[in-house]
């Protein structure tokens, strides 16, 4: 992946072959966005950073998006849409829904390990960058709900868990992975995942099954 | 009580005489209630000096006699709120004598007690801390920091203790800030102090397994509901 890489944006699984960013103005305009903001954070970046990140005018940004909010959400999408495609495929080559829920797990720490300006504009960034995002952010973090509600299935017993345990572990994991990030240690996250998978697993396997499963997949 | 017709008060007419001291901390409590409102409301970035002093019906030259700018005001409210906060949890915490899940029951219903009862400045200071720069943003994570020490006992009562992660604490608050934001995201301050029993679950499950945690998130939820 990392020799055809292009810009801050991880060419290939995203859908945009090399060709197509070079031709494709808004795509260079989002690729800008995410190298101008790993340099400069999302509230200080200017349009002119973008720009010149992208090596097109200005005439173009405003052709494409009508400002740096606009421009952000596009690349934010970009790389939602890439994780997502990233955890189906793990998931598919995973068995039963625990190794999966790990396998899933491992491949967004991996993703963002990789590329750490990613990890730092989706995972920091965007909760800086104004309602219209963070509103995004928390719709694609509660994307996950359903897929972990699937270990619902695997509880013994009558009782039901409370409504928002899903809700809960993904806002500490989200914490978890943001603090690494934030601290500069983004390249170091998936020493994370044995603690994500337990925290994950948990509430339908048990805590001791699950510390178990957590440590021999995440070795 | 009204003064009787003919026996009118002592004291002249006009406004309360107030101290020097009391009238700035009242100008300084104002403004930063403005400052929440109008962040709650609208967004920081959005929010400006002008609407700050027109909301707290002060001039241009008090807000700058008390904060450099609007961000030193917001960090001057997160101080307080968190202070605040903090005072509220370690309070419910000790004055709970019972054993250690009753004191994390205690000062989580503290906890969501306040942040139901000052929606504005919870949301201020949890949703949009982010947005406010770095120094809010620390001020954000040492937050978390003051929750861990409630919670670190519950390790005593794990015998895979040696197992659990460092950062543990920090993470399961983490885990029930963001629940409590998302509440206060989509405006529904009122339902925070039903969280009790869920939360008190998630926060213990951990520790004691989930059998003890859910026993005592049924103790907690007849506390929520009789509250």
């Amino acid at each position: 992946m990392a020799d055809e890489e292009l810009g801050p944006l991880p060419a290939g699984r995203h859908g945009f072959s090399r060709e197509q960013v070079a031709h494709n103005q808004r795509e260079r305009l989002i690729a800008g966005l995410a190298t101008a903001v790993a340099e400069t954070g999302y509230r200080a970046v200017t349009i002119t950073d973008i720009t010149k990140a992208a090596r097109v005018s200005r005439r173009v940004f405003y052709e494409n998006f009508e400002g740096k909010d606009e421009c952000f959400l596009a690349a934010f999408e970009v790389v939602v849409g890439h994780i997502r495609e990233l955890a189906q495929e793990a998931v598919a080559d995973a068995g039963e829904w625990p190794t999966q829920a790990v396998a899933a797990a491992r491949a967004v720490l991996l993703f963002f390990a990789a590329e750490p300006d990613l990890a730092r504009l989706c995972l920091v960034e965007s909760q800086a960058a104004g309602p219209a995002v963070s509103t995004r952010f928390h719709e694609a973090v509660h994307e996950v709900i359903p897929y972990l509600e699937q270990g619902r299935g695997l509880r013994e017993g009558e009782r039901e868990l409370p409504p928002t345990t899903e809700e809960s572990t993904l806002g500490a994991l989200v914490l978890m992975a943001g603090r690494k990030v934030a601290a500069g240690e983004a390249e170091q996250l998936e020493q994370l995942l044995p603690e994500f998978a337990e925290l994950i697993l948990a509430p339908y396997l048990g805590a001791e099954a699950a510390g178990r499963l957590a440590h021999s997949q995440a070795a | 009580m009204r003064a009787l017709p003919g026996k009118a008060s002592r004291r002249p007419p006009g406004p309360e005489p107030v101290s020097r001291a009391a009238s700035a901390e009242d100008q300084r409590h104002r403004i930063l209630e403005a400052t929440a409102e109008l962040i709650a409301e609208q967004g920081y970035a959005e929010t400006t000096i002008e609407q700050i002093v027109r909301r707290a019906r002060v001039g241009y030259a008090t807000f700058y006699k008390h904060y450099a700018d609007k961000q030193e005001a917001f960090l001057a409210l997160m101080d307080a709120a968190v202070e605040r906060t903090a005072y509220e949890v370690e309070e419910a915490f000790d004055r709970e004598d019972g054993p250690w899940p009753d004191k994390v029951g205690a000062g989580l219903g503290a906890l969501l007690k306040i942040a139901a009862e000052h929606p504005g400045v919870a949301r201020a200071c949890l949703v949009e801390a982010p947005t406010a720069g770095p120094e809010a943003a620390a001020r954000h994570e040492a937050a978390l920091k003051r929750f861990a020490p409630l919670l670190r006992p519950g390790r005593e009562l794990n015998p895979r203790a040696d197992k659990l992660p460092e950062s543990l604490e920090e993470t399961l608050a983490g885990g029930v800030l963001w629940v409590i934001n998302q509440r206060l995201i989509a405006g529904e301050a009122g339902k925070l102090r039903a969280l009790l029993p869920e939360a008190l679950e998630f926060l213990l499950r951990p520790y004691v397994g989930e059998d003890a945690a859910a026993r005592e998130a049924g103790g907690a939820s007849h506390q929520a509901t009789s509250a």
